[in-house]
């Protein structure tokens, strides 16, 4: 395969960038629930994810070990071409972030059932991880661009996506996710999440406007249903690493697709650690 | 800010009370999914004592160790909190992860005067509290293998003492 090395590189970048730096809005984010935090011991905590957040910066290195899984958003202007190099080139440029953030050696060997069962180990080679696959939208922006997001397995241990009986209202939708996030946050331990929240016709339309509204989402901006979330969330004192406190959530991203006749709705609700969404983004 | 210094002896334990910030310092063991019920068969055979294992007094941190660092993953995984009995029977003093544990396993820690911490999973700031990593046991695990490290003021919180927690 022969590689755009431009794309290469650019991707490489936006993967360690993704891996070592909180975005401007996210660390304005924490200074302002540090400033309201009234729990010391979760004060404490969240001005120790700050510091490392700005440590793993400076030095270009991973915010947590747990570097996580590249997910990749492509958006397309009207008159930008997605081609097989260009699809190939981004995986080789995160192949070359994974081995210079450096990722965790974490892609396990073997056949189908060997690695189900993680019976044969890992590679040692960082760059051996794949990309999950690649999610594509259109934009009325003159402009190719990728974002690159990181996503650890305690979120995905306790996330959820599953079908919710609307019985014709928004209530019996934001109540079940409210009830997911507060167990789940407390499951998870690395808290203040961020809550990341699809809700289309099918688990995979649920689980890729997901993904978006993590592309998407501005910890400035939230809506009227992610406001709701996030301060419902927080009347739990679940707290920054389960001590209690007024920061379980910073914020909730949520993203609403068209919905199927139906009295189902599948939502998808990722408990984002307090490292995530690890993202960046490049134009190629 | 109380200081524990590895082998942490029962008097140190009985005076940890939830909600103390620690300082770990010493040499911790760091094992994770993979190797801890590994290292639970082995207590179990007795083989243990053919080891380069002491687990008297000893702290278990899980996490994996990579060239990513160290951090602590969720400790309520299945193979994870289910190993914390019978390595504090062998003698675990601190289980640290993270993450909500169930109300037998408080119980069971209390009567094995052990207890649970949580720590930030700030790996680029415990960078610069690792001194030395060592290889200890089961090597095909990869970086899910039993690893050494010697750490200086390691910041945890207990998390649960004494059949109480913060949860």
């Amino acid at each position: 395969m022969n590689y755009n090395q431009e794309i290469v590189d650019k991707v490489c970048d936006a993967l360690v960038r993704a891996g070592s730096t909180f975005t401007p809005d996210k660390k304005e984010a924490y200074k302002k629930a540090i400033q309201k935090e009234t729990d010391d011991k979760a004060r404490w905590v969240l001005e120790t994810v700050l510091e490392n957040a700005e440590v793993a910066e400076k030095n270009h290195s991973p915010l947590c070990d747990d570097t996580g899984i590249p997910h990749v958003v492509v958006e397309a202007g009207p008159n930008a071409a997605v081609t097989g190099t260009v699809l190939e080139s981004i995986r080789e440029g995160i192949r070359q972030g994974l081995r210079t953030l450096p990722g965790r050696p974490m892609a396990v060997k073997g056949n189908d059932a060997q690695r189900i069962a993680q019976s044969e180990g890992m590679y040692e080679d960082s760059g051996m991880l794949d990309a999950a696959p690649i999610l594509i939208r259109s934009t009325d922006e003159e402009v190719l661009r990728v974002h690159i997001l990181m996503f650890g397995g305690g979120p995905a241990i306790r996330a959820h996506t599953h079908r919710v009986f609307h019985k014709h209202k928004v209530e019996p939708v934001m109540d079940q996710i409210v009830e997911w996030a507060v167990e789940s946050t407390a499951q998870l331990g690395c808290s203040p999440c961020t809550l990341a929240i699809g809700v289309g016709r099918s688990h995979y339309e649920a689980a890729s406007l997901m993904l978006q509204a993590l592309v998407d989402g501005r910890y400035e901006k939230q809506s009227e249903m992610e406001q709701e979330i996030t301060n419902r969330v927080n009347e739990s004192h679940v707290g920054a690493l389960g001590l209690g406190g007024d920061t379980t959530v910073l914020a909730t991203f949520m993203k609403v697709g068209p919905q199927r006749a139906s009295g189902v709705r599948i939502v998808c609700m990722r408990p984002c650690c307090c490292f995530e969404p690890r993202i960046s983004s490049c134009e190629l | 800010m109380k200081v524990l210094t590895t082998p942490i002896s029962e008097e140190d334990v009985r005076n940890l009370q939830v909600g103390d910030q620690v300082l770990i310092s010493g040499s911790i063991y760091c094992g994770r999914d993979a190797v801890l019920p590994k290292i639970c068969e082995l207590i179990d055979s007795g083989e243990i004592e053919n080891t380069d294992i002491h687990l008297r007094g000893s702290v278990i941190f899980h996490t994996a160790v990579s060239p990513a660092g160290v951090g602590p993953t969720s400790s309520n995984k299945l193979e994870i909190e289910g190993s914390f009995e019978t390595l504090s029977k062998a003698g675990v003093k601190v289980h640290l992860g993270k993450g909500e544990i169930g109300k037998a396993t408080i119980q069971m820690l209390d009567e094995q005067n052990a207890v649970y911490a949580v720590m930030p999973p700030v790996t680029a700031l415990l960078g610069n509290n690792t001194m030395e990593q060592r290889l200890v046991a089961f090597p095909e695990l990869g970086m899910e293998a039993l690893y050494e490290l010697k750490v200086k003021d390691y910041p945890a919180i207990i998390a649960a003492a004494h059949n109480e927690s913060i949860y």
